[in-house]
């Protein structure tokens, strides 16, 4: 009894605090789920360990007998459970340094021991090696609008070898640390026919999947340590050699903290933005470049897709001895990478700061199952990183920026699509595990990133914007789908193009998302031929005589397309001919060849197909344009360029 | 007043040896050409009659040469293996020419003849393409020790800071560079001796080479720093030119050829001073003791 009044004064306490306002004014999102966490880092034994007390609210019409949840650290219990399996290796340097996580203690609301009611599923692949998904059979089941409320006891053992999550030597980066729910959708939610939890195990080519919740942790460790998280840090403590911090986080998808005692702290303001940067002592100097970074990046996004919400922002640039926890992503915290010596001109730093920060709002914000459907987070984020490194660090040097070699962002992406073997080896539209040979980046983040590129050339650059701001605004701290991002782009093409583009655009999504073609278009001729007059017995006038009366110097001629790859594509064709006159036709690109034929004094000089390039998804630029006259003064003064630097080269390094 | 000597009397001789230098020029223009002007060609016929070259008129893209597929990954293999005989190649041929120039920039050599030229070269080529084969191999030694194991150990240490780590590779390659001229020290007295004395071994002449430098160090030291300092310069400024020059005419074209070559016998000339003022140097050791000889 007395248990029991205490876990329900615990069930009141934790309701009333992620009720309640701390950060923002209103709540962002449902809050199906809360969290408040209480645990101690020991530094010695690499641990994190403490109590945790959750709920999960069935907003469903379902009456759910169960709860499931996520123990992600015991992905890195051997080299046997199914991260390890799918990735190789192995999840510590030493026996004694793999992760995992155990709890110790599980009770409900009325103080009931539910351990005995736990077991270990493995919906995915049914290795009874992995233990990443828990299943609670619950004493009652919860009906439609019941708060199920748990209290755990457990501890987790970071893994040595950092994959995201991990310690190395006194540097922490606790990730996927804590006992974490599910998903439980009802059905008409995605693509749920029946209501049913969504907790898939912990793969290697995957992220993650959870409801917008509200965190309080506390974590005691060491006063040395420098601790960053995902949360405004609400008061600090000291005792001894140990001090307390509280952090509380509002409407996010996961919560990640780090400590390290060499790190260097660093805040600035954007609008009403404070952002912390955490960056090894050493490298001081990136301080400005990133925080230059995260601020193009708030301010891009939040002019062309929807403000960013909260009011504060961390972001970690780890040591090199942490490096396996940069480039990842936890909404209001995220990991970047640099090193202490990066040139100005390698805008790498730079590129991953925009791309995780991006993360808030693609899987942040706009909640997507990154187990299901990746490119809907990783590809959509991909494109914008694009967009905004090419906006803010030059067209042609989003990546590199040196006066010999400029290499834009967004060309990067399509030479990994397009140059990649396995390009049509299967379509977008793949849980994040079953991407094969190796596919999962290219695949989810740069054959995504590249379409929606082509999209943008086909619809243009405003109606791609309208397009993730009514996204924004439908599906902001939601669960979007695929489909549902399908559905907003076809409103939103609707609204700016009309029937355009035909009467929705899933003839676009049917080749590019769900197909596996591939797009190529070239130029197969240029037909120039001098106006046979008629000769002989003929039956009929001759009508191009009687326009052109100089028939002496009247050709026909021909521009001859082809359609090589199985996507079809609305294209513009620029032909330019020998007066200096041109003419931009228009191709709906779906027959397999087509010719636009000319009669006149004039002869066609040169065939541009898309000239402006807008069809990123071409894997061939070079046949998209034939000349008769080919401009060989651009190769040659490369290769006149090459010839003087080998004969430098050979003169330095000849004695 | 001594290294000043050897830098104005070097400056002489080089000049005077201008026709060794349009020689040297000259083939090794033919040997990097017999080289690249295939793979110009192939390049050429790679894009065919597309349009997408224009492009290359911004700058070097990327994106255009990895549009050639397969055909792309044949460039670069072919440049590759190109690069790698050319050098071998170079490697034999400036052996051979070297010994052309030791011999021109001598102080009894007033009259440049081509045949006296080519029968030096032919005479000193063995035992120069001995001398700069284990002087080249010093080189590559004394790279691996300051460069290649500092940088293996930043890698490898766990206990290294990033500026730790940075400082330490910076650092060895920093004591590379100011060793360097050491080595070429060593390589041109030991053609410079082997050039006065024809039929001695050429691994005596490496052994004077070793013993002269260290010698005589600060005059052959201070005297080596600022000839290398000018080929450096110069090389700079051709980094700093060439990327901003991207002319799209014919006529464009044939200044830039010309004024890269020009720019490259140059080059040579500097080297030939190099050549000139350790001559001069070796040669003033004879003057002091003739045992040298």
């Amino acid at each position: 009894m007395r248990e029991t009044l205490i876990s329900l004064t615990g069930l009141f306490l934790i309701i009333q605090i992620v009720s309640s306002q701390v950060i923002n004014k209103l709540p962002l999102s449902e809050r199906i789920t809360g969290y408040k966490i209480d645990v101690t880092l020991d530094t010695d034994a690499k641990t994190a360990g403490g109590n945790m007390e959750a709920f999960w609210v069935n907003k469903s019409s379902d009456t759910v007998p169960d709860i499931r949840m996520h123990l992600y650290m015991n992905a890195f219990r051997s080299n046997r459970t199914t991260f390890y399996k799918e990735s190789g290796g192995s999840p510590g340097e030493e026996e004694k340094d793999p992760g995992w996580i155990e709890i110790k203690s599980f009770f409900d609301k009325n103080g009931v021991d539910l351990l005995p009611m736990m077991e270990f599923i493995r919906p995915d692949d049914g290795n009874t090696e992995d233990k990443t998904v828990i299943r609670l059979l619950l004493p009652e089941p919860a009906l439609p609008g019941d708060t199920v409320f748990v209290k755990i006891n457990f501890v987790t053992k970071l893994p040595s070898k950092i994959r995201r999550t991990g310690y190395s030597d006194n540097y922490f980066f606790v990730a996927q640390w804590f006992p974490k729910f599910g998903v439980y959708e009802p059905a008409g939610m995605r693509y749920a026919t029946s209501g049913a939890w969504n907790c898939h195990q912990f793969h290697a080519n995957s992220e993650f999947y959870s409801n917008h919740s509200v965190y309080d942790v506390t974590i005691s460790l060491p006063e040395s340590y420098v601790t960053g998280s995902g949360g405004k840090l609400i008061s600090e403590t000291r005792e001894g050699e140990m001090k307390t911090l509280t952090f509380r986080a509002e409407d996010i998808v996961d919560f990640a903290w780090t400590a390290w005692p060499d790190y260097a702290l660093f805040n600035d303001k954007w609008g009403n933005v404070n952002i912390t940067l955490l960056i090894p002592k050493d490298r001081i100097k990136q301080v400005d470049r990133q925080f230059a970074a995260v601020k193009n990046a708030l301010e891009y996004l939040g002019q062309n897709v929807g403000p960013y919400p909260w009011p504060h922002l961390t972001f970690v640039d780890p040591p090199s001895i942490g490096a396996g926890a940069g480039g990842m992503e936890y909404t209001t915290l995220f990991t970047s990478g640099s090193s202490y010596f990066m040139p100005d001109f390698i805008h790498i730093p730079e590129l991953v700061t925009v791309h995780e920060f991006g993360h808030a709002y693609f899987m942040g914000m706009l909640a997507n199952n990154e187990f299901e459907e990746p490119w809907l987070d990783e590809g959509v984020n991909s494109y914008w990183e694009e967009r905004i490194m090419d906006h803010y660090y030059g067209k042609n040097s989003g990546v590199l920026d040196h006066r010999m070699l400029k290499i834009p962002d967004i060309a990067y992406s399509r030479l990994s699509y397009v140059l990649s073997p396995s390009r049509q080896a299967v379509s977008n539209n793949e849980y994040s595990w079953n991407y094969p040979h190796g596919t999962y980046s290219m695949m989810s983040y740069l054959k995504t990133a590249t379409w929606l590129h082509t999209l943008e050339g086909i619809v243009g650059e405003e109606t791609m914007n309208n397009i993730f701001r009514q996204y924004y605004r439908k599906w902001a701290f939601r669960h979007p789908s695929g489909k549902d991002f399908v559905n907003v782009v076809n409103e939103a093409v609707r609204t700016d193009h009309g029937d355009k583009f035909g009467p929705d655009m899933n003839w676009f999504f049917d080749q590019t998302l769900y197909g596996t073609g591939i797009c190529d278009y070239r130029v197969s001729g240029i037909i120039n031929r001098k106006y046979l007059k008629p000769a002989g017995i003929t039956e009929s006038a001759d009508t191009v005589i009687n326009t052109w009366p100089n028939s002496d110097s009247l050709y026909t001629s021909a521009a001859q397309l082809e359609r090589i790859g199985e996507v079809m594509l609305p294209l513009d064709v620029l032909i330019h001919f020998t007066d200096g006159s041109e003419a931009l036709e228009s191709w709906d690109g779906k027959a397999r060849f087509k010719d636009f034929k000319y009669t006149g004094y004039r002869q066609i000089q040169w065939v541009n197909i898309d000239p402006d390039f807008k069809i990123r998804m071409d894997v061939n630029f070079n046949n998209n344009s034939m000349t008769k006259d080919p401009p060989k003064a651009p190769l040659h003064q490369l290769f006149s360029k090459i010839t003087t630097f080998v004969q430098y080269f050979l003169s330095v390094m000849l004695l | 007043m001594r290294i000043l000597n050897s830098l104005r009397a070097g400056i002489f001789r080089a000049l005077r040896s201008w026709k060794g230098v349009l020689i040297v020029w000259f083939l090794m223009f033919i040997l990097v050409s017999a080289f690249m002007y295939p793979l110009r060609s192939s390049a050429d016929s790679a894009f065919g009659t597309s349009m997408i070259t224009e492009k290359l008129s911004d700058g070097f893209d990327i994106e255009i040469f990895a549009g050639l597929g397969p055909v792309f990954k044949s460039l670069v293999s072919f440049f590759i293996s190109g690069i790698l005989i050319v050098y071998l190649s170079g490697f034999l041929l400036n052996s051979f020419l070297a010994g052309g120039l030791f011999n021109i920039v001598r102080e009894d050599e007033i009259k440049f003849s081509g045949k006296e030229f080519f029968r030096a070269g032919a005479a000193n080529f063995w035992p120069f393409l001995i001398i700069s084969l284990i002087v080249t191999i010093v080189i590559i030694l004394l790279g691996l020790i300051l460069i290649g194991i500092p940088s293996h150990i930043a890698g490898a240490s766990d206990n290294l800071s990033e500026k730790g780590a940075f400082n330490l590779v910076i650092s060895g390659a920093v004591v590379f560079l100011v060793i360097i001229p050491l080595p070429v020290l060593v390589a041109d007295y030991a053609r410079a001796w082997k050039t006065v004395n024809g039929n001695s071994s050429c691994f005596r002449a490496i052994g004077f080479g070793f013993s002269y430098t260290f010698r005589n160090f600060l005059s052959s030291f201070f005297t080596m720093v600022p000839l290398m300092l000018a080929q450096i310069i110069l090389g700079l400024f051709i980094l700093k030119i060439s990327p901003g020059w991207r002319p799209v005419t014919g006529s464009g074209l044939f200044l830039l050829l010309i004024f890269s070559q020009l720019i490259l016998c140059f080059r040579i000339l500097l080297k030939v001073w190099r050549y000139a003022s350790i001559t001069y140097l070796f040669e003033g050791s004879l003057k002091v003791n003739p045992a040298n000889q």
